[in-house]
């Protein structure tokens, strides 16, 4: 299968291949965050049917939908959302500690992931340690550590300064250059650019 | 998870440590105070039935009521049949006694004179220091013998060389005993003040001091190995039914000594189910905690659920939390307990007799405090909504 098929927001189809860097557009109220949330299965929808690896998210409870979010989905948030008392490292491992993992093994792949958002040096910190731009790298890592199906990033350039904010998307670039799927959701065009695909959400409609 | 769950709360509790210490006051006051209630209860017990053990457990002492019926059965033979009614008795000893002035020279006090067969001082384990205790022949011929407690021979004959005196013993009219025998200390037995009595052969003092109309008492010596509380419950039936239940009083030291267990042990109970009391207003106050900290972090808990953690693994770390909280505050509260105990039982003279099941019980409790008190805010964390908790200011 391979495929993402979202159809929501008035009756709304979309279809994100493996692979794909897509970025979901809109004004603020436009829906799009609707769209993320259904994405990284948050949310369920009242009528239609999302499917993640070919795997239906209708009906499913909590444990089940928190499984899948687990397994395949790393979010990315405007806010970095790190947890503040624990260190980089461990931030990172957090994912799978929900997975079940041993910890020596949560420690590897974590470190592999730091390395790989280039923070090698900064794994022993906690969040109020690190500049804004590597507190997103951190996120990132965090959001790759359980290779998910797909990264989902809601606005990771909102709180960062252009710079910081392009060297971000970069490394989005980067990673999808290594086969993984991206989605952003943006409401700014000029980041929404460095995506491979646009797409515009208004009012609960998609746009071309 | 568990071990990850434990880090987790021992760091959120680190992260606010003056609201941490509060909200445990209660869970260690209330510890600190069933800890140390037991403790005490346990070790006022221990003191208290140990001064009546050194009494001597294995005596079981009967006192005749002058009635007419018990004048019937108190007799001479009375020992006899008791023995042959009720088993792991070793021998009964009739003793009779009454207050007297002993004087010698310008020297006198007041004393007990007690009338006792020979075999008396070995039953009793009581040893002489000088001389000795009088012998059967002595006893047969009621010969006008004396053998004195250690104090009365103090009071008598300060500078010693007692041995061989006569001195005078005053009821009626004064007659004169010769001192054979001077006994060691010996502590008093609740009924039998050794060290301020003298003592004479049992016929000389039926025959020439006072012809008594009932044998004042009998000290039944319970068998080695026997358990000295069914014996004097098996005196007390056999009494009940041959003579009536108003004819004696029984003195047991081993059925005092369980009384004054079961009326500690009662009253200790009692006040650590008051202190108990306090420990449920600990938890509540746990409670009060958890809640603010779910409130506080919102936000946490969202991200924790887009990252994967299903409601029960949100419920476990919360739950945890409480735990870690209340158990940590159980231990201090152990350790509080204890030095508080060890301090009265210090200054009031008992010996600290500490109750590890006390502790146990007490970590068992707070534990369970933890999961009871805990449980509400955790259900509230593991329900939260991931989108609205990750939108949570």
């Amino acid at each position: 299968m391979g495929e993402f098929i979202v159809k929501a927001l008035d009756g709304v189809t979309l279809t994100i291949n493996r692979g794909d860097f897509t970025a979901i557009t809109g004004p603020s109220g436009s829906g799009k965050s609707t769209m993320m949330n259904l994405i990284g299965c948050l949310d369920t929808p009242t009528d239609g049917i999302i499917s993640i690896d070919g795997e239906e998210t209708l009906g499913m409870s909590e444990a089940e939908l928190a499984y899948i979010r687990n397994q395949k989905v790393g979010f990315v948030f405007q806010q970095f959302n790190l947890l503040g008392r624990i260190n980089a490292l461990e931030n990172v491992m957090t994912p799978l500690l929900y997975s079940g993992i041993g910890v020596k093994q949560r420690k590897e792949r974590a470190k592999v992931a730091l390395e790989r958002v280039g923070l090698a040096d900064r794994m022993r910190h906690r969040p109020n340690e690190l500049s804004g731009g590597q507190k997103q790298r951190v996120a990132i890592a965090r959001a790759l550590v359980n290779n998910p199906s797909i990264l989902l990033a809601d606005e990771p350039t909102g709180a960062l300064d252009t710079n910081t904010g392009l060297q971000i998307m970069e490394l989005f670039e980067e990673l999808n250059a290594e086969g993984r799927t991206v989605v952003v959701v943006t409401h700014n065009l000029e980041i929404a650019m460095k995506a491979k695909r646009q797409i515009k959400v208004l009012d609960g409609k998609l746009e071309a | 998870m568990i071990w990850e769950n434990i880090k987790l709360a021992l760091k959120s509790m680190a992260s606010s440590k003056m609201r941490t210490s509060l909200s445990l006051l209660g869970i260690v006051i209330g510890v600190a105070s069933v800890i140390a209630i037991l403790t005490l209860g346990q070790s006022a017990t221990k003191s208290i039935t140990q001064a009546i053990v050194e009494g001597g457990l294995e005596m079981v002492t009967i006192f005749p009521i002058r009635t007419e019926k018990a004048s019937k059965e108190f007799t001479e033979d009375f020992g006899d049949r008791l023995m042959s009614n009720v088993d792991n008795i070793k021998t009964v000893l009739p003793v009779n006694s009454n207050n007297a002035i002993i004087r010698f020279g310008q020297n006198s006090t007041n004393a007990t004179v007690s009338g006792v067969l020979s075999s008396y001082a070995e039953i009793l384990d009581y040893e002489s220091s000088e001389g000795s205790f009088f012998s059967l022949a002595d006893n047969m011929a009621a010969r006008q013998v004396v053998v004195l407690g250690s104090e009365v021979a103090k009071e008598l004959f300060p500078d010693g060389n007692a041995l061989g005196q006569f001195i005078s013993i005053f009821r009626n009219q004064a007659k004169s005993y010769q001192v054979i025998g001077i006994m060691k200390e010996k502590d008093a037995s609740f009924n039998l003040q050794f060290n301020s009595s003298v003592y004479i052969p049992y016929n000389t003092y039926a025959q020439r001091f006072i012809k008594p109309t009932i044998v004042g008492s009998y000290v039944v010596r319970v068998a080695e190995g026997a358990d000295a509380l069914e014996v004097s419950d098996a005196i007390t039936e056999y009494l009940d039914a041959t003579i009536g239940t108003d004819a004696y009083r029984l003195f047991s030291p081993a059925s005092l000594a369980d009384m004054a267990k079961q009326i500690t042990g009662t009253f200790s109970s009692f006040l650590a189910a008051i202190a108990a009391i306090s420990l449920l207003v600990g938890g509540i106050g746990i409670m009060n905690i958890m809640l603010v900290s779910v409130a506080e972090r919102t936000r946490e808990i969202g991200v924790r659920k887009a990252l994967g953690a299903s409601p029960w693994t949100i419920m476990g770390q919360f739950i945890t939390e409480a735990i870690v909280l209340t158990i940590t505050g159980g231990i201090i509260g152990i350790g509080l307990g204890t030095l508080l105990s060890y301090a009265v039982a210090n200054i009031v003279g008992w010996s600290l007799h500490v109750s590890y099941a006390s502790f146990l019980f007490a970590a068992g409790f707070s534990t369970l405090v933890g999961v009871f008190f805990g449980w509400y805010p955790a259900m509230k964390a593991s329900k939260l909504d991931p989108i609205e908790a990750l939108n949570y200011e």
